[in-house]
């Protein structure tokens, strides 16, 4: 589980060595769109010295992997055997999937995938997508979709409030991760209105493309310590009841209910054992 | 002028290597830590070097605070440069 997603540029060493004071749940190491197509055998023999002396332990490690041939498969074979949490799959569907898989096995390795999902064909095979085996979360790549689709990012979003919406519903029917695209300026304002909508339509967490947009990220993504005084009380109502339906100032409370204030309190001790709010 | 194979840049906490081929080993290391480091950047480099299996070469390595991974790193990258071009 995590909240924040920083994304680290694959060939800088100041900012690999670096990225465990961040304080971002999860790192992303990019040896794809970030990388020069002539650094990148740099970065990769970087990144996996890197990883083999100091991989940082308190937080998840994935790294972006090119998607095209014959870097995809040097950077695949290069990252898996790394003990690296993942790899993101720049520009997934289920072909590219498939050869994910099929490169795997024929090495013998197992890593689990987030699928970059920025291509107007995936949204179409989304849900296939989402429960593909090995597939840990999907991420959505909003700058790549704009380039292709002609839409314009604005604050507040509502330009993507389908893509949006619709990567979260099928995230959450494979029982896994969905994780927001990054706001690209570093305009706070924008950045927390991003986060919000981001927050309030389910996503899990968020990426982030500068170390100083990691705080108000993982701060959205806290639960606020309202939910958290109305989700202990319902347990307690619910321990004292031994229901799982019953009334609480004068709403009815059932299974859902009961279920989403546990998960709720147990992100938060997740969230507070990764150092955040007390 | 024989042709060089290079890696790295000079920003901090990177290094630059320059290789060229040679008939024997030399080293210059250039750092900014020369009394507390030297030797330990140098054992570093022939430690790859022996891993890489090459012997005789020219090697410069301009460093900017780099530690150990980074440079292996960019000397395994000069290396396989210059490896393939040997093969070509």
């Amino acid at each position: 589980m995590a909240r924040s997603y920083l994304f680290i540029p694959g060939n800088v060493p100041r900012m690999l060595q670096n990225a465990d004071v961040f304080e971002a749940d999860a790192l992303i190491i990019d040896l794809e769109d970030a990388i020069a197509a002539y650094e990148k055998e740099e970065a990769r023999t970087l990144t996996a010295e890197f990883l083999r002396a100091h991989r940082p332990e308190s937080v998840e490690v994935y790294v972006r992997i090119n998607a095209e041939d014959p870097l995809f498969t040097e950077d695949l074979l290069s990252m898996a055997p790394l003990g690296i949490d993942g790899v993101v799959l720049p520009k997934t569907t289920l072909a590219s999937l498939e050869s994910y898989r099929n490169s795997l096995e024929k090495h013998n390795l197992d890593v689990p995938v987030i699928g970059l999902i920025e291509t107007p064909d995936a949204f179409f095979e989304l849900l296939e997508i989402a429960r593909f085996p090995s597939l840990k979360g999907l991420l959505l790549g909003a700058e790549d979709l704009s380039a292709t689709t002609g839409m314009k990012r604005r604050p507040g979003g509502e330009e993507l409030l389908y893509c949006r919406s619709r990567l979260m519903l099928a995230a959450k029917a494979a029982g896994i991760r969905a994780i927001d695209t990054p706001w690209t300026s570093l305009d706070e304002e924008a950045l927390a209105l991003d986060i919000d909508v981001a927050n309030r339509l389910g996503f899990d967490g968020k990426c982030a493309i500068h170390p100083n947009q990691v705080p108000a990220i993982n701060d959205a993504f806290f639960p606020s310590e309202k939910e958290l005084k109305e989700a202990r009380r319902i347990l307690k109502r619910h321990e004292e009841t031994n229901s799982m339906r019953f009334s609480l100032d004068g709403k009815m409370i059932d299974k859902p209910v009961v279920q989403k204030a546990k998960a709720l309190l147990q992100k938060a001790e997740t969230y507070r054992q990764k150092g955040g709010k007390p | 002028m024989g042709k060089t194979f290079v890696a790295g840049t000079l920003e901090s906490s990177d290094c630059l290597i320059t290789l060229s081929p040679a008939n024997t080993f030399s080293l210059d290391i250039d750092t900014v830590v020369h009394e507390a480091f030297y030797e330990h950047i140098k054992r570093v480099i022939e430690t790859t070097l022996a891993e890489e299996n090459v012997a005789n070469v020219h090697l410069r390595c301009q460093d900017r605070g780099a530690l150990d991974y980074t440079i292996k790193a960019r000397l395994r990258t000069a290396l396989k440069k210059y490896k393939e071009a040997d093969d070509g």
